[in-house]
């Protein structure tokens, strides 16, 4: 029972990524390569704040947000210059650097030895420490974070997004402020990833730097493309698929020595399939432009 | 120490500027961001590893045969992965996932087959030289020495001969190569074959040098990659600055700050260029329009 709510909080935690990786990806075409960075600075930021400074979750999640929110504005203003494979290049470069800071400044992070001890959240006044009840707050969490994303993709700004995506001169005659526009898209994916990261931290009371490398933004990208990318449903089951895949393999009896790598290798590989013949992905409707 | 750190630096930017010519080489005139190449670096070194360690083959023909597959590996990617999503018109986007795609798959494939830790080919001490206040081991001059080869080959290859003047013509204009009735799928074989050559040959290199892993690929193409950006997109002969003002920056900032940084410095460099000279060291600035 307790491992069936471990894969729901992993699943809430998940969709958040892949969603917010998709407002980016998928709404304003935007392959961006520094996911897990945002990621990592809200784990990062949140576990510093609650550990260090004995803050309380949500206070230190408020500020983790805004922190997540001036990373990604520092990671698109210079980045949304660029187009095509240099703005890739670009978000790789970020997303590397941040990890070498997190890896390197041990005096704040403890570096690769992570930080320990990151203690549960408390909510209305009270702790949330078994199992079930965290995964509670986790799908709670979430569910307000997905609600938000599926407010914001079916607004007016996500559909301007979607505009800019599929012809960005037309977007700018009629008016929108491209530069403003893919910045605030930025801004956004980068704050509800780092809700994700706060609450990977507390649920796993660990963290260290190698949760957040360029292998992590990879998997969260590669659960964006399976499902597929542009609206709500694609990247759901994406996520589903990436997450429950190892479950999958398991009643396989394929051994845990080398299970990662034949996932990964079954990732791939469908990924390479599904780019030949279905572009859009499971059940996206974006073809990666 | 200063002087020592930068001859380190060359001779680990020779490595580089090998990949970075190959990169180039394919990146120049197909445009395919060639993640791939990843692939093919390691499976390089993996090939020349199983050879001398499990087969016993001596190095020199061990060498060669790696040589060989891994050309034919560089060509067997395009035919069946570039070519048929080119055919279908895909984003250069969809044909850069897939690149990753292979990279993913091979690589733990040889985890699977070799594990995931680090192999060293040659063991004992390395014979060393001493030029002045440097001294450089045997595969480090060796480095150096290979890419002043390679480096002058190619530039000759691209500049004198028949094919060179092909490949340069359809850097600029492939359509117009093909009118003139010229069979561009030949020379795409002829540019990946080169290039995985170019791969094949530094990881080789590096394999004898510092030994190999599974994931060295990443960092190769990598470091190519932003070598090429560095040197100037479009100029074939500018990656190898790029990779020996890489190889010899992260050697520097082992004397100012620490060995940690390197692969970081790679990037701010990276994000420099991009910002503030996006034609690279060598390139000429041109209107948005003609890109």
């Amino acid at each position: 029972m307790s491992y069936i709510l471990h894969l729901l909080i992993l699943l809430s935690i998940y969709s958040v990524l892949s969603l917010s990786l998709n407002l980016l990806v998928g709404y304003t075409g935007l392959f961006s390569l520094a996911h897990a960075a945002f990621y990592g600075i809200g784990a990062y930021i949140t576990t510093l704040l609650m550990v260090k400074a004995s803050w309380g979750f949500f206070p230190a999640l408020v500020v983790a947000i805004l922190g997540a929110i001036l990373l990604s504005l520092i990671v698109a203003i210079p980045s949304l210059r660029l187009r095509g494979d240099y703005f890739v290049l670009a978000t790789l470069g970020f997303q590397t650097i941040i990890f070498y800071i997190l890896y390197n400044w041990v005096g704040l992070t403890n570096g690769p030895y992570g930080i320990p001890g990151i203690p549960r959240p408390k909510f209305l006044g009270f702790e949330i420490n078994s199992i079930f009840a965290y995964s509670v707050f986790s799908i709670f969490l979430s569910g307000i974070c997905l609600l938000l994303l599926w407010r914001i993709c079916m607004s007016p700004f996500g559909r301007t997004l979607k505009a800019i995506r599929d012809d960005e001169i037309a977007a700018s005659a009629l008016g929108k402020n491209i530069y403003r526009f893919k910045a605030l898209a930025f801004a956004l994916s980068g704050a509800f990833a780092s809700v994700s990261g706060a609450l990977f931290a507390s649920y796993m009371r660990y963290i260290d730097p190698t949760s957040f490398t360029l292998m992590e933004t990879v998997f969260i990208l590669s659960a964006v493309l399976i499902g597929g990318a542009g609206n709500i449903k694609g990247p759901i089951i994406g996520t589903m698929f990436v997450i429950l895949l190892p479950e999958v393999l398991r009643f396989l009896q394929i051994p845990d020595t080398i299970a990662p790598n034949v996932r990964q290798i079954l990732y791939g590989l469908l990924i390479l399939i599904l780019m030949r013949l279905r572009p859009q992905g499971l059940g996206g409707e974006y073809k990666l432009q | 120490m200063v002087a020592q750190l930068f001859a380190n630096g060359l001779a680990t930017g020779s490595l580089y500027a090998l990949s970075a010519l190959g990169f180039g080489l394919i990146y120049n005139t197909t445009r395919v961001f060639h993640i791939a190449y990843g692939a093919v670096y390691t499976i390089a070194a993996y090939l020349l590893f199983a050879l001398l360690s499990r087969y016993g083959i001596p190095l020199g023909i061990a060498f060669l045969i790696a040589l060989i597959l891994t050309i034919l590996l560089g060509i067997l990617i395009d035919i069946y992965i570039y070519q048929p999503l080119l055919c279908q018109g895909s984003s250069f986007l969809i044909v850069m996932i897939s690149s990753l795609s292979i990279y993913i798959i091979t690589v733990n494939i040889i985890v699977l087959i070799f594990g995931n830790e680090i192999k060293v080919l040659r063991s004992g001490i390395a014979k060393t030289f001493t030029l002045g206040q440097v001294i450089l081991s045997d595969i480090q001059i060796l480095q150096i020495a290979a890419l002043a080869f390679i480096f002058f080959t190619l530039v000759f290859f691209l500049k004198w001969t028949n094919l060179g003047k092909i490949i340069r013509a359809m850097r600029d204009n492939p359509d117009l190569l093909s009118l003139m009735g010229i069979d561009l799928q030949k020379i795409r074989w002829l540019v990946f074959g080169l290039g995985s050559l170019l791969a094949g040959l530094a990881a080789m290199l590096q394999a004898l040098d510092v030994g190999i892993d599974p994931h060295i690929g990443m960092s190769a193409v990598l470091t190519a990659a932003v070598a090429v950006i560095i040197g100037g997109v479009g100029i074939f002969e500018a990656p190898a600055f790029g990779g020996l003002l890489l190889g010899v920056l992260q050697s520097m900032v082992i004397w100012k700050a620490s060995g940690r940084w390197q692969e970081a410095i790679t990037f701010a460099l990276l994000i420099f260029f991009l910002l503030f000279k996006p034609e690279g060291i060598f390139g000429q600035r041109r209107r948005l329009e003609e890109k």
